[in-house]
């Protein structure tokens, strides 16, 4: 059975478990897959960190917990240095590059692609929608889901009234993502 | 700023296709145009001198620097409505934006003002605007009108603050929408709190 283990971390506030979210509900509604999520606020990282762990699978997943992602979603230097540590070797970690600065410890393989989620936020008109571009960042870097399933996902689950925004940051996000993993391949 | 979805094709109630878009710079002959065209009783109730060169001028550069935000319906080559977001960049306000509309006599009625208004509404909550107003003067019915079905309410009178260019003195009417309950809904969604976290 092919799995992909995702996690998301960073601040409350910054709309990591939404991400979490969207990429669930792209995944099992949207793209026939399966999915799981477990949503982690305060105790288990410091502070206001929080984090969700999303599996993507082909069959149903028996075992949700995510130990060692395969991907890793940050937006805080925090969870950044929390979480990247646990990558799998091989994997690939996705991070806001104007918040975190990575540094060279990350487990063998891992391929980092950074995006400056917070500016293109602000740039569109909502430092808020910040998740909804990384969300996008992981769609057009990872290819992991179609493109109209995780819009359709971002569609559905944000506000009525804030689609609009919402799909404009979800498309600036995947834009650059598929730029960033195009140069890099 | 650039505006992206435009430019769009509305089709007026009898299907005529206009086009609206955002004002360039190149439009401002045929934006003074449409201006002067309109009859005297409508410019009577216009808050600027908007026949006058020089505010055509002003106006453009308010667009160029993003303080104003303005979309034309055009008709062939000749522009036969316009509509304006006004935002503060600064001071206490920039989360205020005004809207004001003008449509051509002959195209009035068939929804023009009502779709350049509500694109405006969204372009306005899109880019962080909260609440929204409109200057009114008291006769102008179908303005009033229009913004009521378009979910804004009277907020205040201002008695005989216009006078008009015959020199009569109207009350002015401010209304108002408030949009921010649209991101209240967005801020509460990612706000990542869960009742049973420390
Ligand atoms: C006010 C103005 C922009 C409306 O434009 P418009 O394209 O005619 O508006 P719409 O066709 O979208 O009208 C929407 C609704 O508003 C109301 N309305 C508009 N004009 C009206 C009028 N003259 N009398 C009564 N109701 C009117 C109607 O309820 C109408 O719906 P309906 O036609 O289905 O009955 C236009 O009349 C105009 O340019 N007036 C002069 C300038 C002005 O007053 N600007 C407002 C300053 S903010």
């Amino acid at each position: 059975m092919h799995k992909t283990e995702i996690r998301v971390g960073g601040l409350g506030g910054q709309g990591v478990i939404l991400c979490g979210i969207i990429i669930g509900k792209a995944a099992s509604i949207f793209d026939g897959k399966h999915a799981t999520l477990i949503q982690a606020f305060g105790p288990e990282a410091r502070g206001s960190a929080c984090s969700a762990q999303v599996t993507v699978a082909d069959e149903a997943i028996g075992y949700p917990y995510v130990k060692n992602p395969d991907i890793l979603i940050v937006m805080s230097p925090d969870a950044y240095t929390q979480f990247a540590p646990q990558l799998a070797p091989g994997g690939m970690l996705l991070y806001e590059n104007e918040l975190i600065k990575v540094d060279g410890t990350l487990p063998k393989g891992v391929r980092a692609f950074g995006v400056p989620a917070t500016r293109f936020a602000e740039e569109l008109g909502r430092r808020l929608v910040l998740n909804i571009v990384m969300t996008g960042f992981f769609a057009g870097v990872t290819g992991l889901l179609s493109y109209e399933s995780v819009e359709q996902a971002v569609k559905t689950s944000v506000p009525k009234g804030t689609e609009d925004l919402n799909l404009r940051a979800f498309r600036k996000g995947y834009e650059y993502g598929r730029e960033q993993s195009a140069g890099k391949s | 700023m650039k505006l992206e979805g435009f430019p769009q094709t509305v089709s007026l109630r009898d299907g005529t296709p206009v086009t609206v878009r955002p004002l360039a710079a190149a439009d401002a002959k045929a934006l003074l145009e449409f201006y002067r065209s309109l009859p005297e009783e409508d410019r009577l109730y216009l808050k600027d001198d908007v026949t006058d060169a020089g505010w055509l001028h002003r106006f453009v550069a308010l667009v160029g620097s993003g303080e104003v935000v303005s979309l034309i319906a055009e008709r062939g080559d000749k522009v036969v409505a316009e509509a304006t977001l006004y935002r503060a960049l600064r001071g206490w306000s920039t989360h205020v934006g005004e809207i004001r509309v003008s449509v051509a006599p002959a195209l009035r009625r068939d929804g023009l003002g009502t779709s350049l208004a509500g694109e405006l509404v969204k372009v306005a909550t899109r880019i962080g605007v909260e609440k929204m107003v409109i200057e009114v003067v008291e006769n102008q019915v179908g303005a009033r009108k229009m913004f009521r079905k378009l979910g804004f309410r009277q907020e205040a009178v201002l008695h005989g603050h216009v006078k008009d260019i015959n020199g009569t003195k109207r009350n002015l009417i401010l209304a108002s929408s408030d949009v921010s309950h649209v991101w209240d809904a967005m801020e509460a969604l990612v706000a990542d709190f869960s009742p049973s976290a420390e």
